[in-house]
């Protein structure tokens, strides 16, 4: 008898797993993403790191299907590793999983929460959660996590209904407490060893206006 | 008076160690421009190194800000020293000549002799602290061009390529008070000690002594922000991202009334003693 549920058991478990495809509705915003060949986008960022004082800095952003994302500006600009992939190219760039985890209702929208799971090792991310917004097939937020940049949060704002990508956008970060050699320490900076040593990885915020988008889409 | 102070001038301008100290400003400059050359990009990457992980770097910051900032860094040690080494000098020399009895035989007021060479010797630092903005300008600059800058104080402060000029600007404004401040004390020492080598150990004795207690706490609120020896750094509060202006003039009140202090003591006692 034990063998009979055993087996049966593995067959149900078996197609459950083979039924583990990727979700259409996040087929179907990638699909609308896929379609953005190129676009580029002026950036203006706002950091807010406790131990970062940096002014508002202002770059341009040009984004070519399957090449680097390209940056430039006319002084130094801190860019964030993660959360200027509007493409989310590189969520995709090997095959994934994924599994709904919750459907709800904002504001008349219908908002997917999917986990999607690499299936191959050489993806850059362990796991990642996103909120899709089902009737305008778009992001409207994302968790992300890596094995070597840690845990990354998105929140996208849309300007208008029917934008694909968003005008604005807060990513938070982990960020390791900084650690400076003394030889960079002006003379007189105080250090506090006990305070710097309880206070280990703190968060970090950028914000991201973004404005006048140029996109090409491909040619159908 | 004037004619005094053309005197002194004249005296400065023709000593051989006036011209050996400017020519180790020039070294100083060197030798930073030349291991920033070789070994900036891996000091930037060090002090980046954990903003790294989350952030893209788009432009470089080794340029001629940093560069000045670093030159503006010998104002802790080096430039304190060779002012003060070639203004001790000034008094000590004569001393050691005698050439301060011929001098005084002729008519004239001896606190007025005295005087002449504390402002020679204001004006020689003010000269210095010149030379040295406009020569790591033009080197700095002129090498490695323009850009932001990143500054370590109380965080990593990172200030746009024309608000960094600016600030550097007025650091070096600053920076030409505390110069003074040694520059005085280093002639007060002189006239006290009067023989040339124990002014001069005395002399690097008290910069240490200054340097090493700008990181202590005095134990008292007033000491701790108004001792001369917490003073000297004033400079750099230029590049805190709000810069404390009221601080900064506050700072510079006080120590511009030590440098006056400083010199109202050598005169006194330089008028007092017998030259012998």
């Amino acid at each position: 008898m034990m063998r009979v549920y055993f087996v049966g058991w593995l067959v149900i478990s078996s197609l459950a797993l083979s039924a583990q495809g990727v979700d259409e509705d996040l087929l179907r915003m990638k699909q609308r993403l896929d379609s953005v060949v190129y676009f580029q986008v002026n950036l203006q960022l706002e950091t807010d790191i406790s131990f970062v004082h940096m002014p508002v800095k202002r770059a341009l952003m040009k984004f070519e299907k399957g090449k680097p994302v390209q940056f430039s500006s006319s002084d130094f600009v801190l860019l964030p590793k993660r959360g200027l992939d509007f493409s989310l190219q590189s969520l995709f760039e090997y095959p994934v999983v994924t599994l709904v985890r919750n459907i709800a209702v904002k504001n008349g929208n219908t908002i997917k929460e999917i986990n999607v799971i690499p299936a191959d090792k050489r993806a850059d991310f362990t796991i990642a959660t996103l909120w899709i917004n089902t009737s305008l097939r778009r992001v409207e937020s994302a968790e992300i996590s890596t094995s070597k940049d840690g845990t990354y949060v998105l929140q996208m704002h849309y300007q208008q209904a029917p934008d694909i990508f968003p005008d604005r956008v807060e990513v938070n970060f982990e960020i390791e407490r900084i650690r400076i050699p003394l030889n960079f320490m002006g003379k007189g900076t105080q250090i506090d060893k006990e305070k710097l040593k309880s206070e280990g990885s703190k968060t970090g915020k950028i914000f991201m206006m973004l404005s006048n988008y140029q996109i090409r889409y491909k040619l159908r | 008076m004037k004619r005094l102070i053309v005197a002194e001038l004249f005296k400065l301008a023709k000593q051989r160690k006036t011209y050996y100290a400017l020519a180790s400003i020039f070294i100083i400059e060197g030798i930073i421009l030349l291991s920033a050359y070789f070994e900036g990009t891996n000091i930037i990457n060090l002090l980046l190194d954990n903003l790294r992980k989350s952030f893209y770097f788009q432009g470089s910051l080794l340029n001629g800000n940093l560069l000045q900032y670093l030159v503006l860094n010998t104002l802790w040690f080096h430039i304190p020293l060779i002012i003060m080494i070639v203004v001790s000098g000034m008094l000590t020399a004569e001393y050691k000549d005698k050439t301060i009895q011929a001098v005084m035989l002729q008519p004239i007021k001896k606190w007025q002799w005295i005087l002449s060479k504390y402002v020679v010797a204001v004006i020689f630092t003010i000269g210095v602290v010149v030379l040295l903005y406009v020569t790591s300008y033009w080197l700095c600059t002129g090498i490695f061009g323009e850009g932001d800058l990143v500054v370590y104080l109380e965080g990593l402060n990172f200030f746009p390529a024309k608000e960094a000029a600016y600030r550097i600007r007025w650091a070096f404004i600053a920076g030409s008070v505390s110069m003074m401040f040694f520059a005085v004390s280093s002639l007060t020492i002189a006239v006290l000690l009067k023989d040339v080598t124990t002014t001069w150990i005395v002399c690097c004795l008290f910069l240490i002594i200054c340097n090493l207690l700008l990181k202590i706490d005095l134990g008292n609120t007033w000491l701790n922000q108004y001792a001369f020896v917490k003073l000297n750094d004033t400079w750099q509060y230029f590049f805190q991202f709000t810069i404390p202006y009221q601080t900064i003039l506050i700072n510079w009140w006080v120590l511009v009334g030590y440098i006056l202090f400083m010199a109202a003591a050598g005169i006194f006692v330089f008028n007092k003693r017998d030259i012998g």
